[in-house]
């Protein structure tokens, strides 16, 4: 037994290797791209996540010369931060659910109905994109200045409602029209009234689109910051703004570090419920998965 | 269960009639099927019954009284799709409780239903599965346990079973046959296929062009064929072109007996291919036997008859004939399909002819 224990173990490591091996040779690129992927995406964010925690780090090493959390506590004693974040997070809701409230409707109409200049309008939703955002920023911002709408809460939501409206009208009018016509027939044939087919067919056919529509609006909306930098300062400040004007002032690499670690949360945690929502049952189950 | 009236029902999208004034009745427990080309106006017509187009002119009662106002979710019809329409998100029975829910029936009482509208679908057991573990004739059954479990008025079936393969048409199609003289429910199905319209309807209505050419009982529709649209469409036919003078009708170089009654001038006639047998030497059309074609449990010839055309022929037994041999035929019974006033492009029967045997 207890010399068969290191043979097994090496048999084990010899064979994980020689599939590993195998393996990397048949799929070569695949494990190079994965490779590359990781680092691309993940090294940042380890650098990031490293930074929040370092109190100081020297060149030449890989990794923080010491460990902290000194930075935390003063990133969270700063009375502009306590203040910003909580906004920030109230901003975004409240951006992503007017977007909804306008564009959800909306898009029914452009998947549902077929009127004069739909192509035109569905189109020109796309406009605010093809340009420079920060040419269109200006000039609205031109026009706040008249109707007095810098450094106000409505303005800067208005201003990041702009950037919603083609993933909120884009992607939900495609979902609408993915839901065959005939569903919604079958449903009314049997008794349902046009409102009960909506919500009880219509609605939860489109549930994982619309929901990463809102997902996603949420995220943009709450890491926007030149659309809320210009109409915003110097009243309203959001949490992107703040981490602008921090890094810009006092270059302590830390609180740009806590910052970003702080703002991803909402979104990961966003995430982690939106694919609890989606893996759960019925709708994959619905779609055949 | 119901009985439903038609009355010059007229849907018109854009400048183009879809349906042009249909009317009949179908009555109580009768099966009827509404057989036509793609395009004949013939699922419009059942949509507009159904509630899903909003008529032009014309009426539409359901023992007598008239649903054409009510929106298609208070009618008391229901429906199965050509295409696959349970709902994706919901099981088995939840696609099939999903209507008797909104009669607001207690929960016993739904289960008990939609326990026997799977029996009587032979899906018992299904329940808890969804639509996309089905294949597609389970799918069908289950959207037909779901119209039939909500007792309607009037079953309406647009081509339920043409997406599926051939075998599976008519083992579904048998049973919908059943399932329908089991629960005496009044049924309008809409096909292309002329089989299946002649193997499940009690009477059938063959539309063209947004008209319905003919409404008759299957053998009826077969045996004499009102229209010469309906005479081409409805199985095989000979249709030759001959002069109707003297009371005699020239086909080619070969003389036939007219029908009583009929006018002088150009007449299409029409011969099924098994109403025509070999020899008959004298009165014989004399031709050159073109193609022989062993269909199993009969044979189908073509025969080239100079001045005449081909003419095709259905012999269950016969002599060996090879191709390129002579043949001489005879007709037994014959159509004659000559323009009517009324219909201007559209050829009407003017008469049916038996030959003396």
């Amino acid at each position: 037994m207890t010399t068969a224990q290191p043979t097994l173990a090496s048999d084990f490591w010899s064979r994980t290797r020689h599939s590993f091996l195998a393996t990397v040779k048949r799929d070569g690129f695949g494990w190079l791209a994965l490779v590359v992927l990781a680092m691309v995406i993940l090294g940042p964010l380890y650098s990031v996540v490293l930074w929040a925690f370092a109190e100081r780090w020297q060149y030449p090493s890989l990794v923080p010369t010491q460990f902290g959390l000194s930075f935390w506590e003063k990133t969270f004693s700063r009375a502009d931060i306590a203040e910003a974040l909580p906004f920030s997070i109230v901003l975004s809701l409240t951006v992503t659910a007017l977007s909804a409230l306008i564009c959800l409707p909306a898009s029914y109409a452009f998947a549902r109905m077929r009127f004069r200049g739909r192509q035109v309008l569905l189109l020109s939703f796309l406009a605010t994109n093809a340009f420079p955002r920060f040419g269109l920023y200006v000039s609205i911002a031109v026009i706040f200045f008249r109707l007095n709408l810098i450094g106000t809460v409505p303005g800067v939501i208005l201003i990041q409602l702009v950037n919603t409206l083609l993933l909120m009208i884009w992607i939900p009018t495609s979902a609408f029209q993915g839901v065959d016509r005939s569903l919604e027939e079958a449903a009314l044939d049997v008794g349902a009234s046009p409102l009960r087919v909506f919500i009880q067919i219509t609605l939860p056919m489109v549930m994982p689109a619309l929901s990463a529509a809102l997902l996603l609006t949420f995220v943009n909306t709450f890491y926007e910051a030149q659309g809320a930098l210009l109409v915003g300062l110097p009243r309203v400040v959001t949490m992107p703004v703040l981490m602008y004007s921090l890094i810009n002032s006092q270059l302590v690499v830390q609180y740009g570090a806590i910052i970003s670690f702080v703002l991803w949360m909402p979104s990961l945690l966003l995430l982690l419920v939106a694919q609890r929502l989606l893996r759960g049952g019925y709708l994959t189950a619905g779609f055949g998965v | 269960m119901a009985r439903l009236d038609i009355v010059q029902l007229t849907k018109q999208f854009g400048g183009v009639t879809a349906v042009d004034a249909a009317q009949f009745t179908v009555n109580d427990n009768e099966f009827m099927c509404i057989l036509g080309p793609s395009g004949c106006g013939k699922s419009t017509l059942l949509r507009m019954v159904a509630g899903f187009e909003a008529p032009t002119s014309g009426d539409i009662r359901i023992d007598g009284e008239t649903i054409a106002a009510l929106p298609a979710n208070k009618r008391p019809t229901a429906m199965v799709f050509q295409k696959y329409t349970l709902w994706p998100h919901m099981t088995v029975y939840d696609n099939i409780a999903f209507g008797l829910g909104l009669r607001r029936l207690s929960r016993s009482v739904i289960e008990q239903k939609v326990k026997e509208a799977l029996e009587l679908v032979s899906l018992s057991g299904y329940e808890a599965r969804y639509p996309a573990q089905l294949s597609g004739g389970q799918q069908q059954r289950v959207a037909l346990a779901r119209a039939i479990v909500l007792e309607p008025k009037i079953l309406l079936l647009d081509e339920p079973f043409s997406s599926l393969d051939a075998i599976l048409r008519v083992r579904l199609r048998e049973e919908l046959k059943r399932i329908q003289r089991r629960l005496k429910i009044t049924a309008i199905f809409v096909t292309h296929d002329q089989e299946e319209a002649l193997s499940l309807a009690d009477r059938i209505a063959v539309m063209s062009g947004g008209r319905i050419e003919q409404l008759d009982a299957p053998s009826t529709i077969y045996s004499t064929p009102s229209t010469l649209f309906v005479a081409d469409f409805i199985g095989t036919m000979n249709l030759l072109q001959a002069t109707a003078a003297g009371g005699e009708l020239r086909v080619g170089d070969y003389r036939l007996p007219a029908p009583a009654g009929l006018k002088e001038g150009q007449v299409t006639v029409a011969i099924r291919p098994e109403d025509v047998v070999l020899g008959g030497e004298g009165t014989g059309w004399r031709g050159t036997v073109d193609q022989v074609m062993d269909l199993g449990h009969y044979r189908k010839i073509i025969a080239q008859i100079p001045g005449v055309g081909d003419v095709k022929i259905y012999l269950s037994k016969m002599p060996d004939v090879s191709e390129g041999a002579p043949i001489t035929l005879n007709p037994q019974r014959w159509l004659v399909y000559q323009p009517d006033a009324a219909l201007p492009l559209e050829y009407r029967r003017a008469g049916a002819v038996e030959a003396a045997v």
